[in-house]
């Protein structure tokens, strides 16, 4: 018989529930994944039964409200609270998206959280997003004119400006990335969609002057056509961008350009 | 004794917003070889208040426009406060910085059809000088300044908060930074030649606010606590339309532009009646002190809606205009469970920005040598009052000068490394984990009452009873936040922990408000005063410095502002700045 040895940690046990406060008219669960790096304990689900009537409307505000009155334990990150920063970026109900944006209402049953899929975890529902940000600095995000600068800006028609559009506004929160079995798979040689994004974003911009050294650097199973097109990025997307689409027209860039 | 870790570099910036991330690149640009370190409480770009900035970046770069223009629409803007020197210089290298951004950092911002940049019209302005992308202008810088920081060899270490600025033993200047790496909880003390504070302000003690939750003016109360003097304190400027969806909720306090009371957007009180013009001439369009203090007015009347606000109704300009003309802002409504374009939204004015902070030499330099300050961290540029598109502006442009400024520093003969003060290192480590072990609980109830208690008492109409009262309870307060414990469960990650210290530091500077504007006895921009409502006479306006004794007890001084360049009744140009006189933005 072969015998599997399940990866450290993949086990995750059933935790600690907080019961509803006496009087609470509306409850409604939130299980969320904890684990903490000071102790050997496998993660767990804590269940806080909390009353919705008491809570503002997105889970943010129900994980804040669960910091502040219940569990003062329980981590997540987040800054800007209005769908900006990325910072909050976890898996809620099964889709990645931003908790600042998330409406507690459009979750049916119990409200489940966990960090974003397959990245290490700090703590709780913290990411390491080290390796996605080495990711994005691979594809060299910055723009490459050998031109001289000119005097003012460079110009730019609005025709080519518009084409930035469902681009610039990524606020790179990797739900995307983190929703994609591909990226699940190989994700230490896929850039996965989030990165791909950007990377489409420089081919596009008229002022750049080095698609060529890029197309070239994605030119590689791995880096760029580990892209299936299963779209989950795109559907999973908090600000409604599309990556699949730009990763399309890379991968029709690689195509048109061998002539 | 809890152990420190010690590092070094010869450049450290506290703080990755706009400033902090121009000043490490052009350190970098100045001398390669230097070793620099970015700490931040948060992610790097993703912290912090430039990466929300909706507005734009004021720039005088069309023809007609020049930068005299800016200059006194500044300074006009800023009642007369602003230190000229620093506006001038703020004016002068924007044009230089957005050409920068642009061309070398690779932003891209909004185009005219014939390819050059776009500037938008904005309150209080005589020029259409606000360069942006769309409405989501700081994204685009947040993002390419972070690119290029990760492009080259700067050390990031971020999730870092500072805790203290440790002073050379026995001698003068900064030898470097305490911190808690906050996903470890260790202790490390960085030392460094030359050190940015560009943490950013963000009056986030305030019931009503506009910045990130991690914003707790953690530089300036580390500031008084190292002895500099804070200028301009008492100057708070409250946006007069932040979204106001219950207590419960973060959304609270976000910004609704002010381009959409410039399109002829409607304020109504609870019971549907337009109000503005029972307070100004201009109505919904008169600049952000008079539209915040209005409503606040009709809200201490008791004339609100069901939040305790009023309503901004768009929809007169009709639905498909508004949702085309505001999408981001129309989307951001909805995102949050509002139909700005054909509906009512309740709006509440929000605290936005601090225009006060360390006293700088317009090189950056503070009293201590080997510590330099930008952006919001830093007072004076503004005055009682920052034009919109002004505050990315000086981010961008000081965050600069300080890198160029610090490279020089550490190459010459006072860049060396200092011998720390290890006393007072490690007395910050020990005030630090006073919370752990101490009685739990009551952490959030009292940071409540901070917020309650700046809105109403120190806020946006003030007067000398109720912030005397302010100050009283201040120090009750800081009394019970020392005797408020935490669960001892661990410092790795543990945001109650930091929520703790956050606390602390808005405690502090709330007093620091409180103190200057007990000082100031007239009303002039953001500061309003009851019971002194009169501006004074423009010539002999003075400016506010606080600081903070060894005992905690802080000293207020009104000192006189030197027009250095030009005086009240004098311009640098022909007709009017500040024009369109006393109106909010078109755009």
């Amino acid at each position: 018989m072969v015998e599997f040895n399940l990866p450290k940690n993949s086990v995750v046990k059933k935790g600690k529930t907080w019961p509803a406060p006496e009087g609470a008219k509306r409850v409604r669960t939130y299980r969320i994944y904890r684990w903490s790096p000071d102790d050997d304990e496998n993660p767990r689900m804590d269940s806080y039964e909390i009353d919705i009537d008491s809570v503002g409307p997105m889970v943010l505000d129900a994980l804040i409200k669960i910091k502040d009155e219940i569990d003062p334990t329980l981590t997540f990150r987040r800054s800007c609270r209005e769908g900006v920063c990325g910072s909050c970026a976890m898996n809620i109900d099964g889709t990645n998206t931003l908790a600042c944006t998330k409406f507690n209402d459009e979750v049916k049953g119990d409200v489940k959280i966990y960090p974003l899929p397959h990245m290490d975890v700090v703590k709780d529902l913290v990411p390491d997003l080290s390796t996605a940000y080495a990711q994005l600095t691979s594809i060299e995000p910055w723009l490459k004119a050998d031109s001289p600068a000119p005097e003012r800006e460079r110009l730019q028609s609005p025709t080519d400006r518009k084409k930035l559009d469902g681009l610039y506004e990524c606020v790179l929160c990797f739900s995307c990335t983190t929703s994609c079995p591909s990226y699940w798979w190989n994700g230490d040689r896929y850039l996965g969609p989030a990165v791909l994004l950007q990377a489409y974003r420089w081919i596009v911009d008229t002022r750049d002057e080095r698609v060529g050294e890029r197309l070239d650097q994605l030119e590689d199973p791995f880096r760029l056509y580990r892209c299936h097109t299963i779209l989950n990025c795109t559907k999973t997307c908090p600000k409604g961008l599309n990556p699949a689409q730009a990763i399309g027209e890379i991968k029709k860039l690689m195509v048109y350009r061998q002539g | 004794m809890m152990s420190i870790r010690t590092e070094q570099t010869d450049i450290l910036i506290i703080g990755s917003g706009g400033a902090g991330l121009f000043a490490a690149l052009h350190a970098h640009k100045a001398n390669p070889d230097l070793d620099i370190a970015i700490a931040a409480k948060g992610l790097l770009g993703k912290s912090g208040c430039t990466r929300m900035v909706q507005g734009g970046y004021n720039v005088a770069l069309a023809a007609g426009d020049s930068i005299e223009r800016h200059f006194m629409d500044t300074i006009v803007g800023g009642k007369w406060l602003p230190r000229q020197d620093l506006a001038w210089k703020l004016v002068n290298v924007a044009v230089e910085r957005v050409r920068e951004l642009e061309n070398e950092l690779g932003c891209f911002f909004d185009r005219n059809p014939d390819g050059t940049l776009h500037q938008k019209a904005f309150a209080g302005q005589s020029f259409d000088r606000t360069v942006h992308k769309g409405d989501l202008t700081g994204i685009e810088i947040m993002n390419r300044l972070a690119e290029q920081v990760w492009a080259r060899k700067i050390h990031r270490m971020e999730e870092h908060r500072a805790l203290a600025l440790v002073p050379a033993k026995g001698g003068e200047g900064i030898a470097g930074v305490l911190f808690t790496d906050m996903r470890t909880g260790d202790f490390v003390l960085v030392r460094a030649k030359a050190v940015l504070m560009g943490a950013g302000g963000g009056p986030t003690m305030y019931r009503y606010h506009t910045p990130s939750g991690d914003k707790s003016c953690d530089g300036m109360a580390m500031a008084l606590r190292s002895g500099l003097t804070l200028r301009d304190m008492e100057m708070v400027q409250f946006h007069p339309t932040g979204l106001l969806a219950g207590p419960d909720t973060r959304m609270t306090g976000t910004v609704l532009e002010e381009g959409l009371r410039g399109a002829g957007g409607y304020l109504l009180n609870g019971a549907g009646d337009r109000f503005m013009f029972d307070y100004h001439e201009h109505g919904e369009r008169a600049t952000r002190d008079v539209v915040s203090r209005s409503i606040y007015a009709e809200m201490r009347a008791g004339r609100t809606t069901p939040l305790g606000g009023v309503y901004i109704e768009m929809k007169h300009l009709g639905p498909e205009f508004v949702a085309k003309k505001f999408k981001g802002m129309v989307k951001r409504c909805a995102d949050c469970g509002f139909d700005l374009a054909g509906g009512r939204v309740e709006v509440v004015p929000t605290a936005h920005y601090m225009m006060g902070g360390v006293e700088m030499e317009a090189d950056t330099a503070t009293a201590i040598p080997g510590l330099f300050v930008a952006g919001e961290d830093a007072g004076g540029v503004h005055g009682a009052n920052r034009l919109g598109g002004n505050g990315v502006a000086n981010s961008t442009v000081y965050g600069g000068i300080s890198g160029d400024v610090m490279a020089e520093f550490v190459g010459g003969k006072s860049g060396a490394f200092r011998e720390p003060d290890m006393a007072v290192a490690e007395a910050a480590v020990a005030a630090s984990l006073r919370p752990f072990g101490g009685k739990a609980g009551g952490l959030y109830g009292l940071r409540n009452r901070l917020d309650d208690l700046m809105w109403d008492k120190v806020g946006i109409i003030r007067e000398a009873g109720e912030m005397n009262d302010a100050l009283a309870e201040l120090d009750d307060m800081t009394a019970e936040l020392q005797a408020t414990g935490i669960p001892d469960t661990g410092r790795e990650f543990n945001i109650t922990w930091h929520d703790w210290l956050n606390l602390e530091s808005l405690l502090l500077v709330s007093k620091s408000i409180t103190v200057a504007a007990l000082a100031r006895e007239d009303s002039r921009g953001a500061h309003y005063r009851n019971d002194f409502p009169d501006s004074g006479p423009l010539e002999e306006t003075t400016f506010t410095v606080v600081s903070m004794a060894a005992d905690g007890a802080m000293k207020p001084e009104l000192k006189p502002v030197d027009f250095t360049i030009v005086k009240p009744g004098e311009s640098l140009i022909e007709g009017e700045a500040g024009a369109p006189p006393e109106t909010a933005g078109k755009d």
